[in-house]
């Protein structure tokens, strides 16, 4: 599987005291990964080095085959943390909002036409916001406005979702909802997705792996298989488990690839690589799994 | 034809206002959403020291401010980069320096009246050759306002996100510093120091009471700043009263009805909507 997301040996500091020392992981084509850890660990800090909006001291990042250091072209989606809160007294509308994710492909000195406006609608469907279009950014719930700033990611295409927190001031309904949008796009649009998070125990049943940084270093850690909602069809060398649920009876297993039927009810559909279609067809969370 | 514009005195200071109305309220927009409203004060306050530069070695007074403008401006970027959190402070350093400036290079000018013709504005006294600067550089502003209109509107809104997605942040903001510290230095001649900055402020915080998008806070911004502009230049010609000031009150009015218009349609700023 082609790593999409690799960083060897990085160490960073704001200071001489290294905040993060000899950071190795890679994030593979399709991963949904998660990274956990507690607060002032380096988690944001992390984030920004992967965004190229801070250097590493000693090391290396790459993503999509590209040493960042410039991230023009390399596809890459970012959600911070509270993205909507700087729009709350913006007099901007979530049309315009998202629009400006595709500035940078319009090009200087050119002006959206019909194809970008299409774009645009496209991106507030897919995160259900289409109704809201001419609405003020700062008329809409934390919830909402998180929601459109997903969609001003989602119009520039990218292969790569970087979110920092994007859970944190919204409500639980909207919580489940842009994790099942997220979901969604990693499954069927085969976006990977890097999410840094306190709340495992919501995104934890959506992600494949869990990144976890402590002390400077970064682990993998193994996911609680009773909180699986889907699998992904590819292995996880780095010691992730995978995780198979049954379509009958929702029991996970992360054995799966030698089960032939179901621990739980015998129920025999649940091999680990099938597609993903497969999977989604038996996702959990119309059925309020999570 | 109507009285004040039997003048060719008044209809260049029309003509000028009207020019100069529209780019500064085009700034403004801008300005203020990147939430540096006081960098208005603050260049404007700087460009009194280029005035006072001017007056004593000899050159065009304007061309001074514009490059004491220019310096003024690029300092506050730099401060504001060095000082983190504190990055406000910038503005007032930059404006206090100007200050301290133009107040000690002032006492040496000789002629107190052409220094304080820059503190309060003297529209109707612009020479054809300030006329001509105001219309190249409103010319100049527009195009590269409509060209950078995509730009500027996203590092408005989240500076950061639009550098990650390939915005030259760097560039575009360069440009609209030179573009506001030549415009404040200009408009400082016609409306004076101490009543541009609430130019660039005011006319877009009416707008933005009732405006419904960021195009149209643009729109609305221009509306009331030319309307400010051309009501103060007719109410002064008929009432005698000073024009800087006259302009910048209107503009003010306009904020206020324009408040009262937006509590009644229950479309006031989401501040006001969220403390309500």
């Amino acid at each position: 599987m082609e790593n999409v997301i690799e960083v060897s040996d990085m160490s960073f500091g704001y200071t001489r005291d290294m905040i993060l020392e000899h950071v190795d992981f890679t994030v593979e084509k399709g991963d949904f990964a998660a990274v956990i850890g507690d607060n002032g660990v380096g988690k944001s800090t992390m984030v920004k080095l992967l965004l190229g909006v801070l250097k590493p001291t000693k090391g290396s990042i790459s993503i999509s085959g590209k040493q960042v250091t410039s991230l023009r072209g390399t596809g890459i989606g970012y959600l911070p943390q509270n993205g909507g809160s700087k729009a709350a007294a913006f007099p901007a509308t979530c049309e315009e909002i998202v629009m400006s994710g595709l500035y940078s492909k319009i090009g200087f000195a050119r002006f959206p036409n019909k194809s970008h406006r299409a774009k645009v609608e496209e991106a507030l469907k897919k995160v259900d916001m289409l109704d809201k279009r001419k609405a003020l950014i700062g008329e809409l719930s934390g919830g909402q406005q998180q929601r459109v700033m997903l969609a001003r990611v989602l119009a520039g295409d990218p292969e790569v979702l970087i979110l920092d927190e994007p859970t944190v001031g919204i409500d639980a309904e909207s919580v489940d909802r842009l994790l099942h949008i997220l979901h969604h796009l990693n499954i069927d649009k085969k976006v990977t997705i890097l999410m840094v998070t306190h709340d495992i125990e919501k995104v934890g049943p959506y992600a494949n792996r869990v990144l976890c940084l402590s002390e400077g270093a970064c682990r993998e850690e193994l996911l609680p298989d009773a909180k699986i909602v889907h699998a992904h069809a590819h292995s996880h060398p780095h010691g992730g488990s995978e995780h198979i649920h049954c379509a009958n009876c929702e029991h996970s297993d992360s054995h799966g690839h030698d089960a032939e039927h179901c621990a739980e009810c015998a129920h025999c559909d649940t091999h680990c690589g099938h597609d993903h279609t497969h999977h989604d067809d038996h996702d959990h969370h119309g059925k309020g799994a999570v | 034809m109507p009285e004040i514009l039997q003048y060719a005195y008044m209809q260049r200071a029309l003509f000028v206002g009207l020019l100069l109305s529209v780019i500064v309220a085009c700034l403004g927009t801008v300005m203020v959403h990147k939430r540096l409203s006081m960098i208005g004060d603050a260049l404007s306050h700087s460009s009194l020291a280029g005035v006072a530069l001017g007056l004593l070695l000899g050159f065009n007074p304007i061309v001074g401010a514009m490059a004491v403008c220019i310096v003024a401006a690029f300092s506050i970027e730099i401060i504001r980069k060095k000082l983190g959190d504190h990055s406000e402070l910038a503005v007032a350093i930059v404006m206090s320096t100007g200050i301290g400036l133009a107040g000690v290079m002032s006492g040496f000018v000789k002629s107190s009246a052409d220094f304080n013709s820059f503190l309060f504005g003297s529209i109707v006294a612009i020479s054809g050759f300030e006329a001509r600067l105001v219309m190249i550089l409103s010319a100049i502003v527009l195009v590269a306002f409509v060209l950078l209109y995509k730009e500027l509107f996203y590092i408005s809104f989240d500076e950061q996100a639009a550098s990650i997605s390939g915005v030259p942040v760097g560039a575009v903001n360069a440009i609209f510093t030179i573009l506001t510290a030549v415009t404040v230095s200009i408009a400082a001649r016609t409306v004076g120091a101490l009543i541009v900055s609430s130019l660039l402020v005011v006319p877009v915080a009416a707008a933005m009471s009732i405006a419904r998008s960021f195009r149209t806070t643009v729109l609305w911004a221009i509306f009331v700043s030319v309307f400010s502009t051309i009501g103060g230049l007719v109410l002064s010609f008929y009432m005698g009263l000073k024009p800087g000031g006259t302009i910048v009150l209107i503009s003010v009015a306009f904020f206020l009805v324009f408040r009262v218009i937006a509590l009644f349609r229950g479309t006031a700023s989401s501040d006001a909507k969220k403390g309500a």
